[in-house]
């Protein structure tokens, strides 16, 4: 066999990349590469001693928060629900303090999902910072393209061509509905509903068909582009949308009869986790959820961006700000979409659908601010640019994020079945939470 | 919007107009009573915290949080930008004010080591608890710093010695990881929004 | 020995042999027909790939399950870990002896096999504690603890609503009951109160949705089925749609008349012929109730657990003492 040669030896690829990296780090005047659990790191310190016998939590707590909630009284259990649970909406965990079934404490242990969207966006040029951005909140992919687009624009100064600012506005909506329908899905099976979601799937299987056709990719759609849309969409995919129209009243019709009068589904969701207009902006929730609970903010209305202030349509709320309020919030959402988008479909107009853009973006240095109306509420990002290829700061604000603070506020004194049902209401998406 | 400088005189001491945001830049001292008068003054009535983010402006050595507010009297946003020293990260928490600002403020911990005085609860929030360095610092080499973590041990808050700040100015020079900072423009007295205003 | 003594015994045996085989088909063709019918009221095709419209696929999940590999936890309670799906398979199969499917067919023909009926799949309780206490795993713990307080709740209405029928008729046999249905119509014409409160009451005794509770997978993950896997989770299994055959079968046996079609029985079938037409007809109506809970399945939500306690207490149990108490009246008073 010739491998046994001695004289001939092929190193290992991996081998060779360390061999380089080695090379490369002498030439930077740095040391050699430490690995974890090599015992460089700091020495095991006196306040630690003792917490293996323990348990839980295996290292002193940081806070007095944290050190409360993992001090247990008399009859008292630390249940963790996750990173590996069926209806967590992604991989997070809620450290949860049970005294029987009824919760006594929460946590929201987040970091799961986590990749460094904002720091990889800091090494990305401005074009490929739109496509890095789509897998945050895998739900409303155009909203996460969106915000950033009209951040850049503001950063480089173009103008976007009306037709472009239609064809954004029609596919942000799309993405709403199917997101909103979801939500309905969502929640109905955090209760053992098993039937919804699976309609509220045909609604999103027919909407990101119609998308992909569009945009070529049917979840992360990568779509938008600095000063304009990617495609321009055509007659046909007018006539589709129509068809759409009416296959999506049908199947959100459905759900609305299987769920909003259910006598299981509103008892278990009236006057559950009942959130305040005053709790509720102290939080930072936004969207969908704060207008759940009365306060009538949305960024489309109250600071209106793309074309948002040509089109006719009401902020909705309702008054009492339970989860059935954030369900019955959805619902007239959609309908509210469907309508916004046969308006952008009677108003649009012809022309260009990109502007002249360059194609590696040197905008000047500055600071922009976009903030829009995600399907979960105010989607901000706010970037820095320093003059060169690739943005110096891209920080990005997701509404499920924040909006998971209002569990540990909610949900102390109700039941285990509760937090589903309350965190399914609030709709958080882990892709957008954990960056 | 001329209405912060005059009720404000001594704290405010830059202010951009952008072509959609004021910029209003306040002293790491008086943030929270800045913010305190701008939620609950009806002149400005700002009751929206829409973002809190921080900044790295590692040349110039000080981060920079970011807060930006919704306002809807005017209707405006407004965005706070307040220095904090790189050395020394410490700025007071707002979560008396908002509350939501606790995961904003865990956040900006987490990912760039800055302090914030009051937070009840301020930890790793992204990271593992025993991670010991700040990911979104521009002077983060990932083999270095990834290997800090497993089970490494904890990284208390008091602890400035896990931070490691001089790795930044010994080994890298600062010139050569961000060109072209903006912030000497600003210094000059020069405003970034006259500059990035759109042709 | 005697040789009636004898011939009990080998009735017994090989009746008891015959209904633990007729267990796998019966919970297999209930899986499928959960699985088909779902997947039809979703817009979903279902089981499509194993034999003709993949009526195959609950033979094949069956392998899976034994080929699976069968793992304890190491702080498992290993012989209490062990026993308890069998508790719970065996509560199961064992209430089967005395549902009478047809005429003449029925294993254990006994004079109490109503209150033997009860007694036994009560049992099943146990076996759901155990498993959930013995698996050392909190979720198995919440839902040991759920099924225990579920089922002790569920078994009082359950129990009371049929004792209207038992007074109607006058015994405690179910092949008596039926006799009396043969001769005055079914029981379903004077027990309108008594038929929902069962419905409910067994649909939770079952742990069926809306009342699945115990493995309520959204909030306990699979309750006290978390920990098992392979042939013992498989017991779980074919249990819990093995009691949804049963209590099917005991409905229809209380109040739709058992094996007697909707007219009057052709007396000229006798023996082997009217097995066969009493066995279809049974199976028939025991099928349409089984579609029943799995119509509800793919429909309902689940309720929440106070909510669950709360109907047993405050509404079932009411209803099925008025449902007692007025039955007891007319039948002193007209006599029927």
């Amino acid at each position: 066999m010739t491998a046994t040669d001695p004289d001939v030896r092929i190193p290992d690829p991996i081998e060779l990349d360390e061999l380089e990296e080695e090379r490369l780090r002498a030439a930077a005047g740095l040391g050699p590469r430490r690995v974890a659990g090599d015992g460089a790191g700091p020495a095991a310190r006196p306040e630690y001693a003792g917490f293996d016998q323990v348990g839980l939590p295996d290292r002193p707590p940081q806070t007095e928060r944290e050190q409360r909630l993992f001090t247990l009284n008399e009859g008292e259990m630390l249940l963790n629900m996750g990173p590996q649970h069926p209806s967590t909406h992604g991989v997070m965990r809620l450290l949860v303090k049970v005294r029987g079934e009824v919760i006594t404490d929460l946590d929201v242990v987040l970091g799961y999902l986590h990749r460094g969207i904002e720091k990889l966006c800091e090494n990305a040029t401005y074009t490929t910072v739109l496509t890095y951005v789509d897998p945050m909140d895998y739900m409303s992919a155009m909203h996460n393209e969106h915000a950033p687009a009209i951040a850049f624009e503001k950063l480089y100064g173009i103008e976007v061509p009306r037709r472009a600012e239609y064809i954004r506005a029609l596919v942000v909506e799309l993405n709403r509905v199917f997101s909103h329908g979801l939500m309905m899905g969502f929640l109905a099976l955090d209760m053992g509903g098993l039937t919804p979601i699976l309609y509220g799937f045909i609604n999103r299987d027919e909407t990101v068909e119609l998308l992909a056709a569009i945009s070529g990719q049917r979840m992360l759609f990568n779509f938008f582009r600095v000063g304009g849309v990617n495609w321009d969409v055509n007659d046909e995919f007018i006539n589709r949308l129509s068809r759409w129209r009416s296959n999506v009243e049908k199947t959100i019709g459905d759900n609305e009869l299987l769920l909003t009068q259910n006598e299981i589904f509103t008892g278990r969701t009236k006057g559950l986790g009942v959130l305040t207009a005053r709790d509720a902006i102290s939080l930072g929730v936004s969207g969908p959820n704060l207008r759940a609970s009365g306060v009538p903010f949305d960024v489309r209305k109250a600071h209106p961006y793309s074309i948002y202030d040509e089109l006719e349509f009401d902020v909705i709320t309702q008054p009492q700000g339970d989860s059935y309020a954030r369900y019955m919030q959805r619902v007239a959402e959609i309908k509210q979409s469907i309508h916004l988008i046969d308006q952008i479909v009677d108003k649009m107009p012809h022309g260009p659908v990109q502007a002249q853009v360059p194609g590696i973006i040197r905008p000047r240095p500055g600071r922009a601010y976009a903030a829009i109306e995600s399907p979960r509420g105010l989607y901000s990002v706010y970037a820095i640019s320093d003059g060169g290829p690739n943005p110096y700061r891209f920080r990005m604000r997701d509404p499920s994020y924040i909006t998971l603070q209002v569990m540990p506020k909610l949900m102390p004194g109700h039941l285990i079945a509760d937090t589903m049902a309350v965190m399914a209401s609030l709709d958080p998406i882990m892709g957008g939470v954990d960056k | 919007m001329r209405l912060l400088l005059d009720r404000f005189p001594g704290t405010v001491s830059q202010l951009w107009t952008d072509t959609d945001t004021v910029e209003v830049q306040v002293p790491r001292g008086q943030i929270v009573d800045t913010l305190r008068t701008l939620r609950d003054d009806d002149d400005f009535g700002f009751f929206f915290l829409a973002d809190a983010a921080a900044v790295d402006y590692g040349p110039q050595n000080w981060f920079e949080v970011v807060y930006h507010l919704y306002s809807d009297r005017h209707p405006a946003w407004l965005r706070i930008r307040v220095r904090v020293d790189r050395k020394s990260p410490h700025i007071p928490t707002v979560t008396d004010l908002w509350e939501g600002a606790m995961f904003h403020e865990r956040e900006m911990y987490d990912m760039m080591g800055i302090v914030f005085d009051g937070n009840a609860d301020l930890r790793r929030i992204f990271m593992s608890p025993d991670y010991r360095s700040f990911p979104q610092r521009k002077d983060f080499i990932l083999p270095d710093d990834a290997a800090d973590s497993a089970a490494a041990g904890v990284n208390p808050l008091e602890r400035p010695e896990t931070w490691d700040l001089s790795r930044f100015t010994d080994a890298l020079p600062a010139t050569e990881t961000h060109p072209g900072s903006d912030e000497t423009a600003v210094e000059a007295g020069e405003t970034l929004a006259d500059k990035s205003r759109p042709r | 020995m005697d040789l009636d003594l004898l011939l009990g015994v080998g009735r017994f045996v090989l009746a008891t042999t015959l209904l633990l085989l007729l267990t796998v088909p019966t919970a297999f063709i209930i899986i499928y027909l959960e699985l088909k019918v779902i997947a039809l009221m979703q817009l979903r095709i279902g089981p499509n790939r194993v034999g003709p419209y993949g009526v195959f696929q609950s033979a094949i999940h069956g392998f899976k399950v034994l080929a699976k590999e069968d793992f304890t936890p190491d702080n498992a309670d290993r012989p209490i870990f062990t026993m308890a799906p069998w508790m719970v398979f065996m509560a199961a199969a064992m209430s089967m002896l005395v549902i009478p499917f047809a005429p003449g067919l029925v294993a254990l023909d006994s004079e109490i096999s109503v209150i033997y009926f009860f007694a036994i799949i009560g049992l099943s309780v146990v076996g759901l504690l155990v498993a959930g206490w013995a698996s050392y795993n909190k979720y198995s713990l919440l839902g040991g603890l759920r099924s225990a307080a579920q089922m002790v709740s569920y078994e009082i209405p359950l129990t009371l609503s049929i004792v209207g029928v038992v007074i109607l008729t006058g015994t405690l046999s179910f092949t008596e009951i039926i006799a009396w249905q043969h001769a005055h119509g079914w029981a379903i014409l004077w027990q309108w109160i008594g038929l929902p409160v069962f419905f409910i009451a067994s649909t939770a005794e079952i742990n069926r949705t809306p009342f699945d509770m115990v493995e309520a997978d959204s909030e306990i993950v699979a309750g006290f089925a978390t920990e098992y896997s392979g042939m013992r989770f498989g017991f779980f299994f074919f249990a819990e749609y093995v009691s949804l055959f049963i209590m099917s079968a005991i409905l229809v046996t209380l109040f739709f008349g058992g094996w007697l079609a909707p007219w009057p029985f052709p007396a000229q079938l006798s023996g082997f012929g009217g097995m066969i037409y009493g066995l279809f007809w049974f199976l028939l109506k025991t099928y349409f109730f089984v579609f029943v809970s799995i119509w509800a399945r793919a429909t309902l939500p689940r309720v929440r657990v106070d909510q669950l306690m709360g109907m047993a207490w405050k509404v079932l149990l009411p209803l099925a003492l008025v449902n007692l108490f007025v039955t007891a009246i007319v039948v002193l008073v007209f006599g029927l």
